[in-house]
């Protein structure tokens, strides 16, 4: 089943002086049920545009974006979606426990149900000394931290997470990756806006691409990576001089330099594939749509 | 919507600044003492300056509470959360002015007990030649709260539309006066001077007269001071005015909210 459709979207808006801004153009993506999708592009791109599309807070000038099979401007169709907004900020008059008490109520969580979410992503986001605070006293990086408990309240199908890892630290965003390992692992959907290609790289199975309003690459991480592999570190070891070394071979030569390290006596001991990360492959596209 | 209600009532009663318009309150116990300084018809004079703080402690709270209610959560970014939840913006929008009619309500109660408190005191100290009518005086409290839930659909209409607080506090203020005014228009344009005007701007003063709201429908307060029968009839009329107007204007503010972009 697919989660997320987009269909031929587009987003016009009037900039300044009423000039035209092409937001998207003619964008088209499908999200699978169980996959979680890193959405990269550097600032400006049209990532939030699309994501705040997909959720219903502005309306496509042309094509159309559904949500678990409908529309996504229908209130329905976010029944069983947890989101994070961009820079997210909530009832700052409320304390955070008050604030996921009155989201897992429009879920339609109650009484014991309810308490048992608020203690699970209290504790999942460690929020819990700081339940009782008024948000409005709260860093930005516990306000994000909060903003993923409201999302993961109802133990939504899906999350659309738009910037997860900003204004986090360290700690945090370690945190938040955990987390997002542990959904994915849940078998959760996952559709996150980032411009932090390493953590794509570790959370993501599959990963678009998006510049200047144009998806321009809709790659399975795995497959990238692979094919940026430009050759093995072969780590070898003579077993009666304990004499150890690394050699380096192209994929193609691999079979002969292990055969000839063998031949003089070495053991392999760890073969490592030396690639180039995700980082590269999205330099070079957004490199190639800038020149 | 329940849950934005009682979310955003809780907001209204956190907020320093309306408890702080509320303060305005502590005028009441002085009102028996300056109402003695007319010497005459005090118990009247007295109902008159009650209703004058009272209704300017509503018209305070309603432009303000109303005219920033719905442009803060967009300025503060709040409805970006809020959108993302399966709420329609309708649902969102009722929620929000629910806890402003609710609180301009629960508002006008304790007022209104300091108002009868107030006229009480001053009965007693200076008794009036008419009798005082404490229900014209609880009816008059009622009409008013309405007037200004009323006045509060006026802001939420123009902040659905509006990008900063200048149309909600300062278009909402303009109906106020429009409103008020529109009954003593109508009356003169029905006068021999009035029929006397070109006859377009005739029907385009009219016309506009069904349009605005007429305030002064609300207005019982000749019948509080003077004790003055209170016409059943007026007050159906009256309250069937206010739900017909209100519906229409909420769902104007609705339809135009949820086209409203977020962005």
């Amino acid at each position: 089943m697919n989660v997320i459709e987009i269909e031929n979207l587009s987003k016009t808006f009037r900039g300044k002086r009423r000039a035209l801004v092409q937001a998207l153009q003619s964008m088209s993506l499908t999200i699978d049920q169980g996959e979680t999708f890193g959405f990269l592009g550097p600032n400006g791109a049209g990532k939030s545009t699309t994501i705040k599309i997909i959720m219903g807070l502005i309306r496509p000038t042309t094509g159309i974006a559904r949500l678990m099979g409908m529309d996504a401007s229908h209130s329905a169709a976010r029944a069983k979606v947890g989101f994070l907004p961009e820079n997210p900020a909530f009832y700052d008059f409320l304390t955070a426990e008050e604030y996921l008490r009155f989201v897992a109520r429009i879920f339609g969580l109650s009484g014991k149900a309810l308490n048992q979410q608020l203690e699970r992503v209290l504790s999942l986001l460690d929020l819990q000394e700081a339940r009782r605070r008024p948000i409005r006293g709260y860093s930005k990086g516990m306000v994000q931290r909060l903003g993923l408990a409201q999302a993961l309240i109802h133990d939504p199908e899906v999350l659309i997470l738009d910037e997860p890892m900003s204004g986090l630290d360290p700690v945090g965003r370690a945190l938040v990756k955990q987390v997002l390992l542990e959904l994915r692992s849940q078998g959760k959907t996952i559709f996150f806006s980032t411009h932090i290609t390493s953590d794509v790289e570790v959370i993501c199975d599959r990963v678009g691409v998006i510049v200047k309003g144009k998806m321009q690459a809709i790659e399975r991480v795995e497959d990238v990576l692979l094919r940026q592999t430009s050759g093995y570190d072969i780590h070898v070891c003579h077993p009666r001089t304990g004499l150890h070394k690394t050699v380096f071979s192209e994929a193609k030569t691999l079979p002969e330099i292990i055969v000839s390290s063998r031949d003089e006596g070495f053991e392999v001991i760890k073969l490592e594939p030396r690639r180039q990360n995700l980082e590269s492959f999205f330099l070079d596209i957004v490199k190639s749509n800038h020149e | 919507m329940w849950q934005v209600f009682r979310a955003n009532l809780k907001g209204i009663f956190r907020d320093r600044v309306f408890l702080g318009i509320l303060v305005a309150a502590t005028i009441f116990p002085l009102i028996p003492s300056v109402s003695s300084l007319s010497m005459r018809q005090v118990t009247e004079l007295s109902i008159t300056l009650s209703f004058s703080l009272l209704t300017f402690i509503l018209l305070l709270l309603a432009i303000f509470l109303g005219g920033t209610s719905l442009w803060k959560d967009i300025e503060r970014r709040y409805t970006f959360s809020i959108a993302g939840l399966p709420l329609t913006r309708g649902q969102y929008l009722l929620g929000k002015f629910a806890a402003i009619a609710v609180f301009l309500l629960l508002v006008s109660l304790v007022l209104g007990l300091l108002l009868l408190m107030t006229v009480y005191v001053t009965s007693i100290l200076h008794p009036p030649i008419r009798p005082v009518v404490w229900g014209n005086l609880v009816l008059a409290v009622l009409f008013h709260c309405l007037k200004y839930i009323l006045l509060v659909s006026f802001t939420f209409l123009f902040s659905t539309v509006s990008t900063s607080f200048f149309l909600p506090i300062f278009g909402t203020i303009a109906v106020f006066f429009v409103g008020t005014a529109s009954q003593q228009v109508f009356d003169f344009l029905q006068s021999p001077s009035g029929q006397k005007l070109p006859v377009l701007l005739q029907q385009i003063a009219t016309g506009l007269y069904y349009i605005v709201p007429n305030f002064t429908a609300f207005d019982l307060n000749v019948n509080a001071i003077y004790a003055l029968d209170v016409p059943l009839n007026g007050i159906g009329l009256t309250l069937l005015y206010f739900i017909v107007y209100l519906v229409i204007i909420l769902s104007c503010a609705s339809f135009l909210f949820a086209r409203r972009e977020l962005n």
